[in-house]
């Protein structure tokens, strides 16, 4: 895994500038669907529905903002967020697909690879929002429409700016290793959260188990969604975050609270999060109606502004005052190869950290 | 009086042995099948081939044996605890002069409405090594490093476990002394027993079977308890068996080795059950013969206040504590500091009641949820009582085995047996909120079953006979006699159902959908992903809900309030 | 006409058979008691006449009507019975009024029939000032009498009365001995009494069926069975009787402790054991040989006590065998003392068992 150290940072254009690698590969033959608008149909469609049922391993707070500025742009269709870590849900899918229970409309998960799986078994229903057809990049959208990447996000490091002096604060994840931060970090569980994983796999790839290995001797303190070591650290219960979610810890620190991200020197894991509709959909056409909204301009910089997160929707702007995604030294995401190796990083992880 | 045509009742069919027999039936279906489904996944593989691998797996892989001894630890630590606090705490409520004895008694029991998984997030906010409320106050005072205590622990763990279960140990002894006449103690004092002597050959051995019992219970409780080891066992650093199996169940779920997992549990609870049997042997412990007068409270003197200082100080460990911390970081802007009038906020509110798109749904499930399982529960714990106080049928001990069986089966694994059995034809219940009701009538059944199988052994036979003579079917005398006489036993065990609902996650974590989720779910779901502040707004809501319906159950006039008053005598 | 019928009763539990082989018929109208020790069948006898338990064995009748056999068991509430129970088992839920009219809303009877009815039952047993109580706030005889109402307001084919005063004190006992009687004798239903004392079946009983170890030993009248028990333990069960086991001389004289006693009753046969029944206060005591040597036997007096109306003896004669005997009180014999004993012949029964 070492030999393939990849650090490619590739400059894009527009606001958000990202890694064009791709995530998924493109197969030889794709056949998208037409692209689709959010037309007056569609609405009055939707809105006969009334519901829809949104799975989404989102932080709680800005899920939910998601939601209401859904519900304030159709009134008349409310919305029901199942929040959970990301392998959570995949495991809840699984299982109530298994037991034929069709209870999700629309799913946003932060393990890109879990689109391959749903993919593969025939779940999803393609549908390309006219924005995604025109404004996302091609490695960033199923090639048949089955989804597209609503969002991407970082797994940073972070410290408690009131438990150490910046001069202190690590830089880099080999940092971390430090004695003097044993007992004193907080991080996510990758069997729970999707953005763990993700990360995980980057790490491991870039960083090698002996990596994880030697983190594991430090009594981090094990939490399981990446929703949650920014809060803990927010609080003052470990001084240094070893991995969770950088647009936590950025709302944290707009909002007043003590905390500061680090972007280690070693690259930030990336994670994407790309949001497809089930073919069973209980609620299909609010369903349709959210996939058009949420990667519409409006709505990709809104929810860039308001949630600190990424969009590759070409004509997003970045919020004033926010570090740009060009300035942070990325790791390449690699959607495949987290699905294979999935299972493996889950007993290793469980192995090393005995939880 | 003149005697005319003799009034005949006309002649009808005894339904009662049908009915009968139905309930048997559905309690067989209710409990054999999950357990059977476990027993077959324990002992077959993926493909249902027969094979011992599982238990081989489980029995070399330190993965599986380190959260075992762990359970073991955990058990056996919170049992020796609950019953060294909940002993005395029993004998000075019961029987001494201690002032406030009542509200004691009062505090001890409501603390059962606390659900484990809230007071362990609840300890989080109090106790976190370094955010934890007392240890920041510890730290303030001492200017120590190092904190307190830390609750990311095996200690934390068991002492967190201990504060939710000692309460169970309490009320055993203390109804035990409670019903012990005074003659036996002054008769022991007569013979020239001194206080002591008193104690220690008369009092402590009859309250012996009600220690052992609650021990049991303890050890069960703890050994059993998803909740709270779910919320500190992760960030402590270790598995016990429940969040072992638990993390079976997680992508790819290996249902073999969870089910497999499950039966040391199961045996060591059977062990236990006999040994409980064996220990307390034939000896009479019950009360026997004549009539007895009330015990005389034992004079304390000066001591008094000390007793009631002691008493204070456990229960500020899972009452007084714990509801301050939730409290606070309900209006708080930051769970883990002190509010203060300036801070103070109602955005926890307004997020979890207005943002929060569950809520709702969580809310109206969980009292649907509680409500109907503590009906058909308390229902069904008293045909089964009956049938077994009263012999109705042939099979009544297999009955009364069935009713009690589930005890063995920690909540979890009953999930995970339930999610085998109703997810396949003909009963296809997954996604439903029947397969929670199932689950919960499952769980809530041993404790229903006892409390009104005892409630039964006060009632005569010969009030239900004299019924039936004078022309009431079996179910007519049940529910006009019966019934009438068991209110007290029957809102006590529907409320206890209901609580028992509101508190249970275990089962619930494995059987939820997104359209069935309960409270409990919707509060450990938040605590996944450190929202503690709406934690505590959910678990203060569902306490007051909580309290509302068993105040609004004790008023039903259905149930005739004031009645009690006439059954003093007889 | 409502007789009850027993045929060949038997109750089994596991191996036990509690109740065996009981055949008896009871007339309409009459009131027979089951009368025995604990433990001897009696009440589970009654409890199978009600229905609450399925005989293992026999059958039950009442009037023309099969309602117990081992393959098919009427349940209670269809015999037309009433029963009383040694606890009374009234329901401390109800009033003394709810409890007595109970049965007669379980008929389904219009409110203006059960008013009659029960102000007229409230009158017969007395207890119209208590009708509004709760049983918890009455005496133990008023809680009986509530529980005769409650029992007779149905007009029940067949009355059960399951050892109901053994929870009164001793002069409420009788009163209501007598109490049972005048009621039964005003309504004539069929009655079957339990009881373990003989004297409350002597004084209200048309029949006493005295049972032990399951089965019935002996059935008879009062009289039958006090004067001329048949088995030994008859004879000892009822009233204060001395056993005395000799040789049969012929078909009515018996070889005892050096004597011979004249008896009656079963015919003996010569040669054989035989065993003789007379009363305490039957046998006569004299510190003079009697007159006629006939039936009079020697003894010491081994016990002398002075009980008020009379003086109770233990006497011990020739062969070891003791006798108890009453005299009057002006018989005062002190222990030690040799005595003679005279056995009347009509007195003394010799026992077919």
């Amino acid at each position: 895994m070492k030999g393939r150290r990849l650090s490619r940072r590739d400059v894009l254009q527009g606001s958000v500038a990202l890694a064009a690698g791709t995530v998924f590969a493109s197969p030889a033959r794709a056949q998208a669907p037409e692209p689709v608008a959010v037309t007056p149909a569609l609405v009055e469609a939707a809105k006969k529905e009334g519901k829809l049922i949104y799975y989404s391993s989102m932080d709680l707070p800005v899920g939910e903002k998601l939601g209401k500025a859904f519900e304030a742009a159709f009134p008349g269709i409310t919305i029901q967020i199942e929040r959970s870590g990301s392998e959570r849900l995949f495991q809840r899918i699984d299982q109530e697909f298994a037991s034929n229970i069709r209870a999700a409309d629309i799913v946003n998960s932060s393990d890109a690879s879990h689109f391959i799986s749903w993919k593969k078994n025939g779940w999803l229903m393609p549908l390309v929002p006219e924005d995604v057809a025109k404004h996302f990049p091609e490695s960033y959208r199923d090639p048949d429409g089955m989804f597209a990447t609503s969002r991407v996000w970082l797994s940073s490091i972070a410290y408690n700016t009131n438990l150490v002096k910046p001069e202190d604060a690590p830089k880099s994840f080999a940092d971390l290793l430090d004695p003097k931060w044993a007992g004193k970090m907080v991080k996510g569980h990758p069997a729970y959260s999707g953005t763990i994983m993700t990360a995980t796999f980057q790490m491991v790839r870039e960083l090698g188990w002996e990596y994880m290995e030697k983190l594991a001797r430090q009594r981090v303190m094990q939490v399981q969604s990446s929703t949650d070591p920014p809060k803990k650290l927010s609080l003052g219960e470990r001084a240094v975050m070893a991995d969770g979610n950088e647009y936590g810890i950025v709302l944290l620190k707009e909002a007043g609270q003590p905390v500061e991200p680090v972007y280690p020197t070693e690259g930030t894991p990336t994670i994407s999060g790309p949001t497809g509709i089930f073919k069973t959909a209980p609620h299909p056409n609010a369903a349709k109606l959210f996939q058009a909204w949420l990667h519409t301009r409006e709505t990709q910089q809104f929810f860039v502004d308001f949630t600190a997160q990424y969009s590759v929707h070409a004509q997003v702007q970045s919020k004033p005052g926010r570090r740009k995604i060009s300035d942070i030294k990325l790791m390449k995401e690699d959607a495949e190869g987290v699905e294979k190796m999935a299972e493996e990083i889950k007993t290793r992880y469980a192995r090393l950290f005995r939880v | 009086m003149t005697i005319t045509t003799t009034d005949t009742p006309k002649r009808r069919i005894d339904v009662t042995r049908p009915v009968l027999w139905l309930f048997a039936a559905f309690m067989i279906v209710l409990i054999v099948l999950p357990l059977s489904w476990l027993v077959v996944f324990a002992f077959t593989d993926k493909a249902r081939r027969p094979t011992l691998q599982n238990f081989v797996t489980l029995f070399t892989d330190p993965a599986f044996l380190d959260p075992l001894l762990t359970t073991a630890i955990i058990a056996t630590t919170s049992a020796v605890i609950c019953c060294l606090v909940a002993a005395p705490i029993g004998w000075l409520v019961s029987r001494t002069d201690m002032p406030g004895r009542q509200t004691i008694r009062a505090l001890l029991t409501a603390s059962f409405v606390t659900p484990p998984f809230l007071g362990a997030v609840a300890w989080e906010l109090l106790a976190a090594p370094n955010s934890g409320m007392l240890n920041q106050l510890y730290r303030y005072l001492t200017g120590a490093e190092d904190p307190l205590f830390d609750i990311y622990s095996l200690t934390g763990l068991i002492f967190v476990i201990s504060c939710y279960t000692f309460p169970f140990v309490f009320v055993l002894v203390a109804n035990a002394l409670d019903n012990m006449p005074g003659e036996l103690e002054d008769a022991s004092a007569i013979l020239g027993g001194k206080a002591w002597t008193t104690a220690r050959r008369v009092t402590i051995p009859l309250a012996l079977p009600a220690l052992v019992a609650g021990a049991l219970i303890a050890f069960l409780q703890a050994m059993t308890l998803f909740g709270s080891p779910a919320i500190l066992a992760l960030p402590a650093g270790f598995h016990t068996m429940t969040t072992k199996i638990w993390s079976l169940f997680q992508y790819p779920p290996k249902l073999e080795l969870a089910a497999a997992a499950a039966v040391p549990l199961l045996l060591l609870t059977m062990l236990l059950l006999q040994g409980q049997k064996f220990l307390l042997g034939r000896r009479g412990f019950s009360v026997v013969g004549g009539k007895y007068g009330a015990p005389r409270p034992i004079e304390m003197g000066g001591w008094r206040w000390a007793a009631l200082a002691f008493c204070l100080l456990v229960l500020l460990n899972p009452v007084f504590l714990p509801y301050f911390a939730l409290l606070n970081a309900a209006f708080s802007p930051n769970a883990t500091t002190l509010v203060t009038p300036s801070t103070a906020t109602l955005h926890n509110i307004v997020f979890v009641f207005t943002e929060l798109s569950s809520t709702q749904l969580a809310l109206k499930n969980t009292v649907i949820l509680g409500a109907s399982t503590a009906t058909v529960g308390t229902i069904l714990a008293l045909v089964v009582a009956y049938v077994t106080t009263r012999r109705v049928i042939a099979s009544h001990r297999l009955l009364g085995f069935l009713a009690t069986a589930p005890v063995a089966v920690p909540g979890i694994v009953l999930g995970v047996g339930l999610f085998l059995s109703y997810t396949r034809p003909p009963f296809v219940l997954y996604g439903t909120l029947w397969i929670l009701l199932l689950a919960f009538l499952t769980i809530n059944l041993p404790s229903a079953y006892q409390q009104l199988q005892a409630a039964f052994a006060t009632i005569h036979p010969e009030l239900e006979d004299a019924s039936r003579i004078l022309g009431a079917t079996r179910l007519q005398a049940l529910r006009q006699i019966t019934a009438p006489l068991l209110r007290t036993g029957v809102i006590a065990t529907w409320c206890f159902i209901f609580i028992g609902v509101m508190r249970e996650l275990s089962a619930a974590i494995v059987l939820f959908t997104s359209q069935t989720k309960v409270l409990s779910v919707l509060i450990y779901d938040l605590n996944e992903s450190g929202d503690l502040a709406a934690i505590s707004v959910l678990g203060i809501a569902m306490l007051v809900i909580t309290f509302a319906v068993v105040l609004a159950v004790n008023r039903i006039p259905m149930f005739g309030g004031g009645a009690g008053a006439r059954l003093r005598n007889s | 006409m409502a007789s009850v019928d027993l045929r060949g009763l038997t109750k089994r539990f596991g191996s036990l058979a509690v109740v065996d082989n009981v055949s008896l018929k009871i007339d309409h109208g009459q009131l027979v008691c089951l009368l025995g020790p604990s433990g001897c069948g009696k009440t589970t006898t009654l409890r199978l006449i009600a229905g609450f338990l399925e005989p293992s064995d026999g059958e039950i009748h009442v009037g023309e009507r099969l309602v117990s056999s081992k393959t098919r068991t009427l349940p209670p509430e269809q015999r037309n019975m009433s029963m009383i129970f040694q606890s009374y088992a009234l329901w401390p839920h109800m009033t003394v009024t709810e409890n007595i009219v109970y049965g007669l809303r379980l008929r389904k009877l219009d409110r203006d029939t059960i008013a009659k009815k029960l102000a007229a039952i409230l009158a017969t047993t007395k207890l119209e000032a208590l009708a509004q109580r709760y049983p918890g706030e009455l005496s133990g005889g008023q809680q009986q009498r509530v529980a005769l109402a409650r029992a007779l307001i149905v007009e029940p084919e067949t009355l059960l009365l399951d050892e109901p005063l053994s929870n009164l004190d001793a002069n409420l006992r009788e009163e209501m001995r007598f109490e049972i009687r005048r009621l039964h004798d005003e309504y004539r239903y069929t009655t079957v009494y339990v009881t373990h004392d003989q004297s409350e079946a002597m004084t209200t009983a048309d029949m006493i069926a005295v049972m032990n170890g399951g089965r019935i030993d002996q059935l008879g009248t009062p009289e039958d069975i006090y004067a001329r028990p048949e088995s030994e333990f008859v004879a000892r069960f009822i009233g204060a009787s001395n056993v005395i086991k000799g040789t049969a001389r012929d078909a009515n004289h018996v070889a005892f402790a050096g004597a011979t006693l004249k008896v009656v009753g079963a015919p003996l046969t010569p040669g054989q054991g035989a065993v003789v029944a007379i009363r305490q206060h039957d046998i006569g005591l004299a510190t003079q040989a009697p007159a006629s040597p006939e039936n009079a036997i020697k003894a010491v007096v081994t016990r002398q006590v002075y009980l008020g109306v009379a003086r109770d003896y233990m006497l011990e004669v020739a062969d070891g065998t003791s006798l108890r005997a009453t005299a009057p009180t002006e018989t005062n014999v002190p222990k030690g003392s040799e005595i003679w004993l005279t056995l009347p012949p009509e007195r003394c029964r010799a026992l077919s068992r």
